[in-house]
């Protein structure tokens, strides 16, 4: 994109908007307060699993699989008689940790990459960028399919393989901010004072640069949980007897018309989960950046 | 215009280059012998001299580099092998398939559009409204929902609940087209959600750009009703960057073919996709990845040549995005 188009539309909305721009914005925090609150009880529930959950997750009882509720399993049990609401309690600790854990090391090499591309331009510039488009031009989850096969299952192996997807995105929104940022006299006169390009890179140009990069943390966590449950789903994620919302989806789908809450319930809160990142994603946008305001995901 | 179309024909060929690069390396590193998985049913894996032979007959005793040049001529040739684990010929296969993911494709373009522009332009024209909120949440929803969930959802209110469609399966046009159109509606619906949130967003957020525009004001001054200012005046200049959604949207519907045709039991390309990373079976992977990154490809083709011809700025800028 360039920066003229870019500074245009954002003259423009802020003249055109206004009061609705200003009415907008409460929703949207009421939309972000939702999110967060959603995330806080989503990271008490991972964290204090053991103190939560009525059950010991992985304890087979199977002389009573696949029971709908009861007052000692609230919302029933599985294929092999464990309690399901314990299962999926401690199921938001991988979700959770999948999310989290592969987005930060996404952010940490698409920012390096972005921030390199953007500041040094020319041939390193479009080697990088090559790179993120070919792997941005295969669908992700097709691409964790294989890489997750290729890999073998497992917590480690889906971390590596969703932030083998996750950086390009963090990589192209870097450098197309540091694209517009690096013109800006401030850099010049960093360049003039003698300043290193390491110092020009961390210390100028990456501030400036982040109010996209915690938008997209936010979503790209939340795009990351949905990719850690399809491939559980597909039966690519976490080992059992590890309990996962995206595994017991799988084996709760089978007997859908049996006990429908096996699928239904750890699917709602893979749903939540994704839904408040994309919620808070939204929130932070409006908040922190006002010429992204009621766009959709950023295109460019 | 012309260097326009060029270059970014051959931008699109540079990017196709490296998938193959990409695809190849990664099916090279799926675990399992591919010589093991395949003459598991057809032959004898004591016999040293069986398993070389299949091995020279495959090329893998050719280092990895000269592999990689042989199948790139192969395929482009049109001969993508056979498939390890059935032994078909995989260019027949996946053409046998092609016509029901199309079919599957059409119909979630079907979804996104008659469900995301309406409410796009709702939201717009109701802007800040208790009605735009909801719509505005509704499409993050669309956005948020996984397909997996979705579709299970959806099986068991119309297949289980009120059983008025089938809960799988998928029944060829030509054996019996009522069958067919039912047995396409879930899936189809499930893939294109995704689709119809990021419509509705971007739609209004498009529109509402252009009805802040002079011209706009100009109209309503002009004494003209809302109804025509927004269907001849704002519709098509805000439809104008709608078209940049379009190759983002299309990555979803293909992904989310994938997990579609898995749980609905569509024998489509998605399905065989699938099936193949499971068995390992490394030519129809292959063939699958770089058929629909071409796919892809085409489609992001199509739609920076089409934003190009309708925004002369994008042409003069040279690469979308760059």
């Amino acid at each position: 994109m360039s920066s003229s188009v870019f500074q245009n539309q954002s003259s423009h909305r802020i003249s055109t908007h206004g009061v609705g721009s200003v009415l907008r914005s409460i929703f949207a925090y009421r939309i972000s307060c939702v999110g967060f609150v959603i995330i806080l009880m989503l990271v008490i529930m991972a964290v204090f699993a053991p103190s939560i959950a009525p059950q010991d997750p992985n304890v087979q009882d199977l002389y009573h699989v696949l029971e709908g509720p009861s007052r000692r399993h609230l919302l029933g049990t599985d294929d092999v008689g464990r309690d399901l609401l314990s299962r999926v309690i401690y199921g938001a600790r991988v979700s959770l940790l999948v999310g989290l854990i592969s987005t930060a090391f996404s952010a940490i090499i698409g920012v390096f990459v972005g921030l390199i591309a953007g500041y040094k331009g020319g041939i390193t510039d479009m080697i990088i960028m090559r790179i993120t488009d070919t792997f941005m031009c295969i669908p992700g989850l097709i691409l964790l399919l294989v890489m997750a096969a290729a890999l073998g299952p497992g917590i480690h192996n889906i971390i590596i393989a969703i932030t083998l997807l996750g950086w390009t995105g963090f990589a192209r929104i870097v450098r197309g901010q540091v694209l517009i940022i690096r013109e800006l006299p401030y850099i010049e006169a960093a360049h003039a004072a003698g300043a290193s390009g390491f110092r020009i890179m961390f210390k100028h140009l990456l501030p400036n640069a982040m109010a996209p990069v915690i938008i997209a943390v936010s979503m790209t966590i939340g795009g990351s949980i949905m990719l850690e449950s399809a491939a559980a789903f597909l039966g690519l994620g976490v080992q059992p007897p590890t309990p996962s919302w995206g595994e017991a989806l799988r084996i709760g789908y089978s007997y859908l018309e049996i006990v429908p809450l096996f699928s239904i319930a750890p699917g709602l809160m893979i749903t939540l989960a994704v839904l408040a990142f994309n919620f808070l994603g939204d929130g932070l946008r409006d908040a922190l950046d006002p010429r992204l305001r009621g766009e959709g995901k950023k295109v460019e | 215009m012309k260097s326009f179309i060029i270059n970014r024909i051959a931008y699109a060929l540079l990017i196709l280059f490296f998938v193959t690069i990409l695809v190849f390396s990664l099916a090279r590193l799926l675990p399992g012998d591919p010589i093991q998985a395949a003459a598991m049913f057809n032959a004898d894996l004591s016999n040293q001299e069986i398993v070389s032979e299949l091995r020279a007959r495959y090329g893998l005793d050719k280092p990895i580099y000269i592999q990689y040049v042989i199948w790139l001529k192969d395929f482009i040739q049109g001969d993508w092998g056979t498939s390890l684990g059935s032994g078909e010929d995989v260019l027949e296969m996946f053409f046998r398939r092609l016509p029901i993911t199309l079919e599957l494709f059409a119909g979630s373009v079907f979804w996104s559009l008659i469900i995301g522009l309406p409410l796009g332009v709702i939201s717009a024209v109701k802007r800040n409204s208790w009605l735009d909120a909801i719509l505005t949440t509704t499409s993050i929803f669309g956005v948020s929902i996984p397909v997996f969930w979705e579709g299970i959802i959806l099986i068991y209110l119309f297949a289980v609940i009120f059983p008025i469609l089938p809960p799988s399966g998928y029944v060829p046009f030509a054996e019996s087209p009522i069958d067919n159109i039912l047995s396409v509606i879930l899936p189809t619906f499930v893939m294109g959600t995704h689709g119809a949130g990021l419509f509705a967003r971007y739609v209004r957020s498009s529109l509402l750009e252009v009805l802040g525009q002079d011209y706009i004001r100009t109209a309503r001054a002009k004494g003209l009703r809302e109804k025509s200012i927004l269907l001849v005046h704002a519709a098509k200049p805000a439809m104008i960057p709608v078209v940049t959604i379009i190759g983002l949207a299309w990555g979803y519907v293909v992904s989310g073919s994938f997990l579609v045709e898995y749980m609905f039991a569509i024998p489509g390309l998605g399905r065989m996709g699938v099936d193949a990373v499971f068995a390992r079976d490394f030519p129809v992977i292959q063939a699958t990845l770089v058929m629909v990154t071409v796919n892809i490809l085409l489609v992001n083709l199509a739609v920076d040549l089409l934003y190009g011809y309708l925004d002369p700025r994008v042409r003069v800028r040279g690469n979308l995005g760059q």
